[in-house]
């Protein structure tokens, strides 16, 4: 199965592009192009003009999720831990979690410029608080007797944090941010289309302005690409690290 | 030495105060073994979490050679119900984390490992994960971890439970080898009569609500092998038994 893995991607593609060619027979508008001609427009102007673009939005989805991960994961491990803190920031978790973080999006650009740092942090709030539940509830659903064996060592808090707290919760961190990286590419297409002359959101945005449509859809393939790329990434990152849970 | 006196422990629930242990005197000799049986909710497990330095919060003394029980200062080993392996480990990692928590070893002394791992039939098993192994080979893993780290106190709570009666019978006597060789003092936990009296140098008969001790036998049929076969055995048990049961029905 295991080596069999690309096939089946492979198969996926063709059977996308199939469909996608036969409603481009059925539509016959200029607005649903056939995939060929696409695929053709994509090959000729990839390194031309997209490259630059994938590169824009692929820093700021890595820098949005490293800050992410930075804050996120040491906080939901304390939360998780230690029920004093969760009794704290639970309800200011909660309270700001529902919040559209699409609807700040005026606030940061205000408040942080409309350049990289304004479609970082908005990444980053999306990214984050998922982050920081998931790992919580991990922490939170690690029987009690899986610490006992270290408390009886006396374990410091240090030891107890990488031998259990790390690797309990990394299962539960990586699902979170899969689940929430389809989110962020979304969120990252809006906001590229402001305030910037780069990034996947500005060029499928500009083409689509401009009334061409081959460009746009080589940039939507490339944007699904990228999330292709991404969450191929991250089952290659689980495997590495939570290769125990499949034993 | 191991010396207890005057242990009580109490809980706070919701709104009562429950009392899980009182005034248990118990007193366990270097090297001795010690089971302590009792019906469920006696506080067999709770004696067991304030020896592991687990629960901290008590009445009286305990102490290890004089000094009171701390798990920073005295080696303790643990092996609580479900063996205390933990799954994103191997299975040489895990025997050694004791080594590498308690005496701060960052590399592994493999003759050291083979040695315990051989003694303990899992040789082959060091690259395994605790999932991928049966609970005997888990339980035998649990004893490596806790016999090399050469503990002052070895704990185990209802350790071959889990266990089919064949399998639980095997790992008794594999217990009882490598505790020959380590001589280590150790208190074990458990609800099987036949165990006590196979694996305890003194066996405690606690009852429940509250927890305390209602008589230390002193049993004259410890460390012989092949006393599963002999009449003294089934005598004995069935003394016990019926101790256990006038005790427990009050």
């Amino acid at each position: 199965m295991e080596k069999d893995k690309p096939l089946w991607f492979l198969l996926g593609i063709v059977i996308f592009f199939a469909l996608w060619w036969i409603v481009s027979k059925i539509i016959m508008l200029p607005i649903v192009p056939s995939p060929f001609l696409v695929l053709a427009n994509l090959a000729a102007v990839f390194m031309k003009y997209i490259a630059i673009h994938s590169l824009y939005s692929l820093w700021r989805i890595a820098a949005g999720l490293f800050l992410a991960v930075l804050i996120g994961l040491p906080l939901g491990i304390i939360m998780g831990y230690f029920p004093k803190w969760d009794r704290f920031l639970s309800p200011l978790i909660y309270l700001t979690y529902p919040i559209p973080k699409i609807a700040l999006m005026p606030i940061l650009m205000l408040l942080f410029g409309i350049g990289e740092l304004s479609k970082i942090l908005m990444i980053f709030l999306i990214i984050v608080f998922q982050v920081i539940v998931a790992t919580r509830d991990s922490i939170r659903s690690i029987p009690k007797e899986t610490y006992y064996p270290l408390y009886s060592l006396g374990a410091p808090f240090g030891a107890v944090f990488f031998e259990v707290l790390w690797p309990a919760s990394m299962p539960k961190f990586i699902t979170a941010i899969r689940v929430a990286m389809a989110t962020a590419i979304s969120v990252l297409f809006f906001t590229e289309t402001f305030g910037t002359q780069y990034g996947m959101g500005y060029f499928i945005m500009d083409a689509w302005l401009r009334v061409n449509y081959l460009e746009m859809y080589s940039g939507i393939i490339v944007l699904s690409l990228m999330g292709l790329f991404l969450f191929a990434l991250i089952d290659w990152i689980e495997k590495r690290l939570c290769h125990w849970q499949y034993k | 030495m191991i010396e207890i006196q005057d242990l009580t422990v109490k809980y706070q629930s919701q709104k009562e105060i429950y009392t899980a242990l009182e005034s248990i005197n118990l007193a366990i000799p270097d090297g001795g073994t010690c089971a302590v049986i009792g019906p469920s909710g006696c506080g067999k497990s709770t004696l067991l979490k304030v020896l592991a330095g687990i629960i901290t919060v008590y009445e009286g003394e305990v102490r290890v050679d004089g000094q009171t029980i701390n798990p920073r200062q005295q080696a303790i080993g643990f092996i609580p119900q479900n063996y205390g392996l933990l799954p994103w480990l191997t299975v040489d990692e895990n025997i050694y984390l004791g080594m590498k928590i308690k005496q701060h070893q960052k590399t592994m002394d493999y003759a050291k490992l083979q040695l315990i791992k051989e003694q303990l039939g899992i040789a082959e098993l060091g690259k395994r994960y605790p999932g991928e192994i049966s609970g005997g080979q888990q339980q035998r893993v649990s004893l490596a971890r806790a016999f090399l780290l050469k503990p002052d106190l070895l704990l185990m709570d209802e350790p071959f439970s889990a266990l089919d009666a064949i399998t639980r019978e095997e790992m008794q006597d594999v217990f009882l080898s490598i505790w020959e060789k380590y001589a280590v003092s150790t208190v074990l936990v458990t609800h099987y009569v036949e165990e006590a009296i196979y694996l305890g140098q003194k066996i405690v008969i606690l009852s429940a609500n509250p927890g305390k001790i209602s008589r230390i036998i002193e049993n004259p049929l410890f460390g012989g092998r092949n006393i599963r076969q002999k009449p003294e055995f089934f005598e004995l048990g069935l003394s016990i038994r019926n101790l256990i049961k006038k005790d427990w029905s009050k």
